[in-house]
């Protein structure tokens, strides 16, 4: 009944004009931003970040726009994928795989409603499990002490080495990269300048912004100069627009399970959208049996991955209000946008702060309403986005980085910064070096080590308490599990292969 | 090959801030870890995973482009400039310039480039600093400008 409470509480942050307002903004630009190939809900947020911040928003708005642009983003690269075959972002790669097929045959309208319905499903389902699920874990995270914190973010970053996949070492070089940047700047406790160079600029760190745009914009703007095309052809919408009951109930049943199946990965720290939606895919795959036409346009193919990337991304966001670790790297930003308004994700958010967490899940449902309202009529309006040529876009997305971060200190050394952090981020994507590891690592280092240090002065030095408790002893033996994970993979398909052999 | 040149010069890097790391030294004890372990742990942990890349890279097909390289240095060198002529210029000016010089780069002709660059110098600063409230540096134009 309390949680009824809050929520209630909750929509009337979100039901305020200006909160309404920015979340139909939000959902509008997370659409454009998500369906634009290259540009996903990192650089959507990025991108907006430090205008939320230079407009003066309260805590409350500013989140409510960034949860809407996140939202928008996993919505909008849906449609790239149907009438493109290219996915708008990463998680929408699965789309394509059915949705493109059935756009070919002429049932693009069909495709777009129901993948949008799909997602709103998906969303919705998993909102209702952060608002379940979120309380429960914020109560029980109060008991977590610096030291249980600390083991904590190792077990985030492990979960990434483990989850992401075929690049263990890579994955944990950029996230220790992402680290070692934040002991930029004065040292808190003891004032000591580290890493400054004796530069004035640096000593104060190097800034949120900076790093996100610098990595995520400028490096992408590099990225895009080895593609440019300029404005694909589409595939026409036409014919019938609109899913009929008969297509919903066939897919009721798959959205409804993805949707679960989302939104619990979408809760472990690390794993995101993109393994969400491959996952609930191969499932729903392996279900329907020789029946199915996956690959040829079957509707669970489409229903599947766009529930459950909508899914994972909702529930990422409890990782993130619960303990203040982020669980994908959009999250990281949005942790980062909290930081910068002084409010520490965490536990006692939900005491301190009942506005912002409240009125940020309430605002999650009110998105999904306004953005599932938006799809379905204005489709026809965000494909004829995906014509705007490049020359045009990346000029735009260059000019509105440089606006982002001249507004938080307004001197050119930032500027430059952020030019030669976008050249290094380039220069790591090249390599194959997850960036989304880097910018987590960014976003934890300083709690990481604020957490490390106080737990060692608590017990004057002594080690020991690192591991003393029985929830840091299970998390050890969770990062455990999650470093050999590679490993086993990797054992079990050279044993695969021998068996082959042999 | 890559990888490999890149680990071992994050490797050489990381050597160079460690010994930089060495010397944070606080005058007065506040905390039993002080300022240099976590650092220097981070470095060592960095350093590790560069050796192992350096022995195993792992396979990526990446072979240089020279057309695709030179294009990437121009565009740094575009933003680089756009980043220096920022405050100088002022906003206008170096924004119709950078956009003209990146809408080129990524194969737009010219006269479209051109009008595009100094609609968005124009409307763009009035959106940023009429509408959001975002101080923009007004550079060369300053002087026309009665603040």
């Amino acid at each position: 009944m309390e949680t009824l409470n809050f929520l209630m509480q909750g929509f009337e942050v979100a039901t305020r004009p200006e909160n309404l307002l920015v979340a139909l903004f939000g959902a509008f630009v997370g659409t454009i931003v998500g369906l634009l190939p290259g540009l996903g809900p990192i650089n959507g947020v990025a991108l907006l970040l430090p205008l939320a911040f230079a407009l003066g928003l309260s805590p409350e708005t500013a989140l409510i726009l960034l949860a809407a642009v996140y939202l928008g983003c996993e919505y909008g690269g849906r449609i790239s994928a149907i009438l493109l075959n290219v996915p708008g972002d990463a998680a929408a790669v699965m789309t394509t795989l059915d949705g493109y097929p059935l756009a070919r045959q002429g049932k693009a309208g069909i495709a777009l409603s129901l993948s949008a319905v799909s997602s709103f499903i998906g969303s919705m389902i998993a909102t209702c499990g952060v608002v379940l699920f979120a309380p429960i874990l914020a109560n029980w995270a109060v008991a977590f002490g610096p030291a249980e914190y600390f083991v904590l973010m190792i077990f985030a970053i492990a979960c990434l080495g483990g989850m992401v996949g075929d690049k263990p070492v890579k994955t944990l070089m950029a996230a220790l990269i992402g680290l070692a940047l934040a002991t930029v700047g004065v040292d808190s406790t003891t004032g000591v300048y580290r890493f400054t160079f004796g530069s004035v600029s640096l000593s104060d760190g190097i800034q949120f912004v900076i790093v996100v745009i610098g990595f995520f914009s400028v490096s992408e703007v590099l990225l895009m100069l080895e593609k440019t095309h300029n404005g694909q052809k589409a595939v026409k919408a036409s014919g019938r627009l609109l899913f009929n009951f008969k297509e919903f109930c066939f897919t009721f049943w798959t959205m409804v399970r993805s949707a679960v199946a989302g939104f619990v990965i979408g809760v472990l720290p690390g794993a995101g959208a993109t393994i969400a939606s491959a996952m609930t895919y191969m499932t729903e795959k392996r279900m329907a049996g020789p029946n199915g036409k996956f690959g040829d346009g079957d509707l669970r193919g489409l229903a599947a991955p766009e529930a459950a990337n909508n899914a994972s991304a909702c529930g990422s966001l409890i990782p993130m209000l619960t303990l203040g670790v982020p669980g994908s790297g959009t999250t990281a930003v949005m942790i980062g946008a909290l930081t910068l308004y002084n409010i520490t994700p965490g536990p006692l958010l939900f005491e301190q702060q009942p506005d912002v967490v409240w009125g940020l899940i309430a605002s999650l449902f009110i998105g999904n309403v306004i953005l599932l309202v938006m799809n379905i009529p204005l489709v026809g309006l965000f494909a004829r986005m995906l014509s705007v040529p490049n020359w045009v876009l990346v000029p735009a997305i260059t000019v509105i980085s440089m606006v982002g971060v001249y507004a938080v200190h307004s001197t050119t050394f930032d500027l430059v910064l952020m030019i030669g952090l976008g050249v290094f981020g380039y220069i790591l994507r090249k390599l194959d070096f997850p960036l989304s590891a880097l910018i987590l690592g960014f976003v934890l280092g300083e709690l990481m080590e604020d957490n490390l240090r106080r737990a060692l002065s608590i017990s004057a030095g002594d080690l020991n308490i690192l591991w003393g408790s029985p929830i840091s002893l299970c998390l050890w033996a969770l990062t455990a599990l999650m470093l050999a994970l590679p490993g086993l993979r990797w054992w079990r398909s050279r044993r695969a292969a021998q068996l082959a052999n042999a | 090959m890559y990888v490999r040149l890149f680990a071992a010069s994050w490797l050489l890097f990381c050597a160079v801030l460690a010994v930089i790391a060495w010397g944070f030294q606080a005058p007065f004890a506040y905390d039993p870890v002080g300022p240099r372990a976590y650092p220097l742990l981070l470095l060592s942990l960095m350093s590790a995973g560069s050796l192992w890349l350096v022995i195993k890279p792992g396979l990526l097909e990446q072979t240089l482009n020279t057309r695709a390289a030179i294009r990437a240095v121009l565009c740094v060198l575009a933003l680089l400039a756009y980043a220096l002529l920022f405050e100088v210029l002022g906003f206008v000016i170096s924004t119709t310039l950078a956009t003209f010089a990146l809408g080129l780069l990524f194969t737009g002709r010219p006269l479209p480039c051109a009008i595009s660059a100094v609609l968005m110098g124009v409307l763009l600063y009035g959106l940023f600093d009429y509408l959001l409230d975002v101080p923009l540096p007004l550079g060369l134009f300053e002087a026309f400008v009665e603040s």
